[in-house]
C-alpha cells in the first residue's frame, strides 16, 4: 500500500521529467521512425501489397507501428534510468529513502508508462493525420495505456537485473524487437504457416497489436474479447514480477 | 525518544562470493554523539554502513534506530537518517537545487515546506551560487559538499558520513570540520568513518576501530591512546590494526 504519497509523487515527476529534459533522444525518433516506416512500407509498397483484410495496406501497418513505438519507449525509459541510476551510484540514495518497494516500483512505472502513452497519442495523431478513422477511441486510448504499462514493468524488470548497456541492448535487440516484427506489425499472421501461427499466439505482442488493430480498423486475426482480457492479465503478470524483483533486492540490494 | 541512536547486534555479513566482510559486530552509539568507525580499507566500516541504512541485507544479526528494527519500521528508521555515501553520485539530468527539492520529497517533504531548508543549506555548504548547475559541472570538491546537503535537508537527528572528506582540499575540509561541530553542538547524533586519523581525534567522542569484519576497540580518544600509551590515534589505530592506512 502506498503511504508516504510525497515521496511517491516526487519520484515518479522526477521520471516524467527525466525523459522531458532529454525529449530530443526520447519523443522525436519515435515520431521520425514512424513516418519513415510510413513512407517505406506504407506508400512505396503500397502499389504492391494493395491492401489486407479489406484494409489499405499503410492503414493495414499503422497499429502495428504505433503499438510498437509504445513498446520501444516504455521499456526503454524504465529499464535505462534504473541502470543508468545503478551505474552512476544514484540508484543506492533513493534505495535508502522511507519508499516502499512498490512505491518505488510503481514510480519507475509510472514514468515510462507515461513515455510510451505520451509516443503512442503523438503516433495515434499522425495516424488521423494520414487519414485513419479510429472506430473505438476509448478503448484504443485504453489499449496504448495499458501497454505501455506493462512494457515499463517489463523494462523495470529487465533495468534491475542488467549489470551493463550491452546486456540491456541484448534484451531489446535479440528479445523485443524480434517479438514486436513477429507480433504481425506488416502483415496478417494468417499468411503465415500452421507453425508460424503457432509461435504468434504465444507472442504477447501479437494480442496487443491486434487488440488496438480491432479498436482502431475494425480488423483482427485474434478475438478481441480475448485479446483484452490477454493484454490485462499480461500487465497484472509484468507489474507483479517488477515489484516482486524490487522487494527481493535483487542486484540493487547486497 | 530513546537515548540509543543506532544499536547493532551480532551483526554478520557474508556476500555471494563467500566473503565475511561483518563478522559479530556490536556497536551501541548514544543520542547526541560523535562516534569514529575507523579501519584499513575493506575492514568492513561500508558494510557495517550499509547494514544500517538497509542497502546490505544483514546474514545475522539486527539493528535498530531509535529502538525500531530498520526492517519491519523501516520508514521510520530511514527517516531518521540522513547519509553522505563515500561513492559520489553523478546526476545527468537535474539542477543541484532540483536534487534538493527531490531528496526533500522522497522523505515526504512537501516542496512548499522544504523552500528555506534547502536555501539554509546550500548557503551552509558553499553552494547557493552553484545551485542552478547541474552535477556534472560541478567539481570534486563541490559534488562532495552536495552530498552533505543532501544527506542534511530533511534535518535528519542521525547523520552518518561516510569518508566526507575524502578529495576535499585542506581549506574546505575545515569548514566542514567546523560545521559538523555546529550540528554536533546542535544536538545530532553522527556517525564519521574516515581514513584520517586526526580527523576522528578532533571530532570524535568515542571511536570504534574495526578490523578484518570486527571491532577490536571502542573507547574515547584519550581512553585508547591511554590504553596502549600512545601520544597519538594514530599510533593506537596502527599498533592495533597491525597494517598501515594504505593496506
Amino acid at each position: 500500500m502506498i503511504r508516504n504519497w510525497v515521496g511517491f509523487y516526487t519520484l515518479s515527476s522526477r521520471e516524467i521529467l527525466r525523459f522531458f529534459t532529454v525529449w530530443k533522444q526520447t519523443i522525436i525518433p519515435g515520431v521520425v521512425t514512424t513516418l519513415l516506416y510510413i513512407f517505406v512500407f506504407g506508400v512505396a509498397l503500397e502499389d504492391r501489397i494493395t491492401e489486407i483484410d479489406g484494409i489499405s495496406y499503410k492503414m493495414y501497418i499503422l497499429p502495428g507501428l504505433l503499438m510498437m513505438n509504445v513498446i520501444t519507449n516504455a521499456v526503454a525509459n524504465t529499464a535505462s534510468s534504473m541502470l543508468q541510476m545503478k551505474l552512476l551510484q544514484t540508484l543506492p540514495e533513493l534505495l535508502i529513502t522511507p519508499l516502499s518497494s512498490l512505491e518505488l516500483s510503481l514510480s519507475f512505472i509510472i514514468g515510462g508508462t507515461v513515455r510510451g502513452f505520451v509516443n503512442g497519442i503523438l503516433i495515434l495523431l499522425i495516424c488521423i493525420m494520414v487519414g485513419m478513422e479510429i472506430r473505438d477511441p476509448v478503448s484504443t486510448v485504453f489499449i496504448i495505456f495499458i501497454v505501455a504499462w506493462s512494457f515499463s514493468s517489463l523494462g523495470l524488470f529487465i533495468g534491475q537485473m542488467s549489470d551493463s548497456w550491452d546486456q540491456l541492448s541484448l534484451i531489446q535487440n535479440f528479445v523485443l524487437t524480434p517479438l514486436s516484427f513477429l507480433g504481425g506489425i506488416f502483415y496478417s499472421v494468417a499468411m503465415l504457416p500452421e507453425w508460424g501461427l503457432a509461435i504468434s499466439k504465444v507472442n504477447p505482442v501479437f494480442y496487443t497489436i491486434n487488440s488496438l488493430r480491432y479498436a482502431t480498423i475494425g480488423v483482427s486475426d485474434a478475438p478481441f474479447s480475448s485479446s483484452m482480457v490477454f493484454i490485462v492479465l499480461f500487465s497484472l503478470l509484468l507489474t507483479t514480477l517488477a515489484v516482486k524483483t524490487m522487494e527481493s533486492g535483487k542486484k540493487i540490494r547486497f | 525518544m530513546s537515548d540509543t541512536a543506532i544499536k547493532i547486534i551480532n551483526l554478520h555479513k557474508k556476500y555471494e562470493d563467500g566473503i565475511y566482510a561483518v563478522q559479530g559486530i556490536d556497536l551501541l552509539i548514544k543520542k547526541g554523539e560523535f562516534y569514529g568507525l575507523l579501519g584499513p580499507n575493506g575492514a568492513g566500516k561500508s558494510t557495517t554502513i550499509n547494514a544500517i541504512t538497509s542497502l546490505v541485507k544483514p546474514t545475522k544479526g539486527s539493528i535498530t534506530v531509535f529502538n525500531k528494527d530498520i526492517v519491519s519500521d523501516f520508514r521510520y528508521t530511514r527517516s531518521k537518517i540522513g547519509i553522505a555515501p563515500q561513492e559520489i553520485s553523478n546526476d545527468w539530468f537535474f539542477s543541484v537545487e532540483q536534487l534538493l527539492y527531490f531528496q526533500a520529497g522522497f522523505y515526504g517533504i512537501e516542496r512548499k515546506n522544504a523552500k528555506e531548508r534547502i536555501e539554509y543549506i546550500l548557503h551552509k555548504v558553499g553552494l547557493y551560487d552553484h545551485k542552478d548547475k547541474k552535477m556534472r559541472q560541478l567539481s570534486g570538491g563541490m559534488k562532495r559538499r552536495l552530498q552533505i546537503a543532501r544527506a542534511l535537508v530533511t534535518d535528519p537527528e542521525i547523520l552518518i558520513l561516510d569518508e566526507p572528506t575524502a578529495g576535499v582540499d585542506v581549506a574546505l575540509r575545515h569548514d566542514l570540520w567546523d560545521f559538523l561541530q555546529q550540528l554536533h553542538k546542535g544536538g545530532k547524533t553522527i556517525l564519521l568513518t574516515t581514513h584520517y586519523i586526526d580527523e576522528a581525534e578532533l571530532l570524535c567522542e568515542r571511536v570504534g576501530i574495526i578490523n578484518h569484519g570486527k571491532l577490536i576497540a571502542e573507547d574515547t580518544v584519550p581512553n585508547l591512546k591511554s590504553s596502549i600509551n600512545k601520544s597519538k590515534l594514530e599510533d593506537v589505530f596502527l599498533e592495533l590494526t597491525g597494517r598501515t592506512l594504505n593496506d
